[in-house]
């Protein structure tokens, strides 16, 4: 009979953001021996530096923002202003009462031995967290990811900040080049932008948000630029940086020809790098510069580690790391595996109008020349519309031929809410006609989704 | 120069990490693909930096690990001779 090894742990996790805290509490609550590593704050990016500071901190600029447009409606708000110092403390309030960051001590009292550390893998079965050896029968690596910096000269002799480092800045800039123009990229850019930050965004791509579908990326420059003053740059890219006084200088080059603006802050949003240095070569785990590569179950090419969030390369939500990371427990103990399906998770931007999507998109559907029939319905067709004078936006369903919802976005206000009606209906294999024969209220946005599938019923 | 990381050797025992070792060994290779001497010692003082600098927040870690992140900045520096330090080993 072979012979079993003894390790210190049945399972040890390296990461406690989104990916790896689910994994390593319903692994200790099956009553199994867990380990839990963290290089920097438990919680990880989500609740400490992206998710909830950001949606705090556009809580408050769209309460402000809509107040001050608030004269056309009979609002008198002309002397209405802000106390930045007292909405970074709300930001800070909002990030404590989420529980989740720095939560060292919700591990210790799951059972789960916590360690503050960076791991190394120096055998497929160890690490080395502060030169104490850890072994374990089973890994997740939720190492999450990090802002890559891109090499641009100048870069390095000038202050530059990351989505992580602007939510403590003392104060918005009066002018902010934003290098990216990705779901991050924007909506720092609007938040900069409604506390008065002369804000440009630099995307190398045709145009914003090149992930979502055209007309998504080219109404969102069109709102920026007429609502906020946001100034898009597409098809540019940064040439050079150079420091002029307390400003910097940044030559853009744009279609062939080289543009010059001169800017208090840059931030640095473009992509994010998986952080795979953690020694894996040592552990046999095959991986690359663009993230670790794994199963449909979410396991690497060695049986016994397992990978989740961002590491895997993926510019992930935080509700996908998590749900990777609750399959990742189950097909580490148990025998009955569950495949990993990214077809139903909802992608969200918090702007305003929020944008969200679900399933396919039309572009995806056009490049695999899949037969798809479209609808869009836009906003300034329902009442709601009026009674809140918004009319830019639109709702657009995507099925197959045999009117299977296949996919959705929403350009609208709340359109975070409202998508999940779509992402069930594309869970449930619902028709058009199943969703344009449920009624839908009088006046909420969701009439649009009634509408879009009642024109393909 | 001693920095206090501890580097697992493959027997499984252990050493401090020793820059001049490290510099004496990019030195070699360098010359062995007959870089001049001056420039195989400003190679090495450049990848001894950057590893010490990849070793900041790392207090152990395995002397393959050392291979990797030298031949990864080596690589930038001389191709060659980066080759000829990843796969020394394999070769002897």
């Amino acid at each position: 009979m072979a012979k079993k090894y003894e390790f210190d742990y049945d399972l040890i996790v390296i990461g406690s953001g989104a990916g790896g805290s689910a994994a390593a509490t319903i692994a200790a609550r099956e009553g199994r021996r867990v380990a839990i590593i963290e290089s920097d704050t438990f919680g990880g990016d989500s609740p400490n530096w992206s998710d909830i500071p950001t949606k705090a901190l556009l809580h408050v600029a769209t309460l402000y923002d809509e107040a001050r447009h608030g004269a056309k409606f009979g609002l008198r708000s002309a002397t209405l202003s802000y106390n930045y110092p007292l909405i970074r403390a709300w930001k800070d309030l909002a990030v404590k009462r989420t529980g989740a960051a720095g939560n060292k001590k919700y591990y210790e009292t799951q059972g789960i031995d916590a360690y503050v550390g960076t791991a190394h893998f120096i055998s497929p079965n160890e690490i080395s967290v502060n030169r104490r050896h850890l072994s374990a029968d089973n890994f997740l690596i939720a190492t999450g990811s990090t802002w890559a910096i891109p090499e641009i000269p100048g870069l390095d002799t000038v202050d530059h900040l990351t989505p992580k480092t602007i939510l403590e800045t003392i104060r918005p800039p009066k002018t902010l080049l934003i290098i990216g123009g990705n779901d991050t990229a924007v909506e720092i850019a609007q938040l900069m932008a409604i506390f008065g930050t002369k804000v440009y965004l630099v995307e190398r791509g045709s145009r914003l948000l090149p992930e979502f579908d055209r007309e998504v990326g080219e109404l969102l420059e069109r709102t920026l630029a007429e609502q906020k003053g946001i100034t898009t740059l597409t098809h540019s890219s940064v040439v050079s940086i150079n420091k002029e006084g307390l400003s910097k200088r940044v030559i853009i080059s744009r279609g062939g020809s080289e543009k010059s603006v001169r800017v208090d802050e840059i931030l640095i949003a473009d992509h994010r790098s998986p952080s795979v240095d953690l020694g894996l070569e040592n552990a046999g785990v095959k991986f690359t510069a663009t993230g670790i590569k794994v199963n449909s179950h979410l396991q690497t090419n060695v049986k016994h580690i397992f990978a989740a969030g961002e590491v895997l390369g993926q510019n992930s939500h935080t509700h996908t790391a998590l749900l990777e990371s609750q399959i990742a427990a189950n097909n580490i103990f148990r025998s009955s595996k569950i495949e990993m399906s990214y077809s139903i998770n909802p992608r969200v931007i918090f702007t305003h109008p929020a944008i969200a999507s679900v399933g396919l998109s039309e572009d995806n559907c056009n490049r695999s020349k899949r037969a798809i029939n479209k609808s869009v319905a836009p906003l300034n067709i329902i009442a709601r519309s009026n009674t809140a004078d918004f009319r830019d936006g639109f709702v657009k369903i995507i099925t197959d031929k045999r009117g299977v919802v296949i996919g959705a976005t929403i350009f609208a206000p709340a359109a975070g809410e409202l998508i999940h009606e779509l992402a069930l209906a594309i869970k449930c294999g619902l028709t058009v006609s199943d969703i344009a024969q449920t009624p839908h209220a009088f006046l909420s946005w969701s009439e649009a989704i009634r509408v879009a599938a009642n024109k393909l019923a | 120069m001693s920095l206090a990381v501890d580097i697992i050797k493959n027997n499984g025992s252990s050493e401090r990490f020793d820059r001049d070792k490290l510099h004496k060994s990019i030195v070699s290779v360098c010359i062995s693909v007959r870089a001049p001497h001056g420039q195989a010692e400003a190679t090495a003082h450049s990848v001894c930096d950057a590893v010490i600098d990849w070793l900041a927040s790392r207090p152990e870690v395995t002397s393959a690990d050392i291979r990797t992140i030298a031949g990864k900045h080596l690589k930038r520096y001389h191709p060659e001779a980066a080759y000829l330090y990843e796969q020394h080993h394999i070769i002897i």
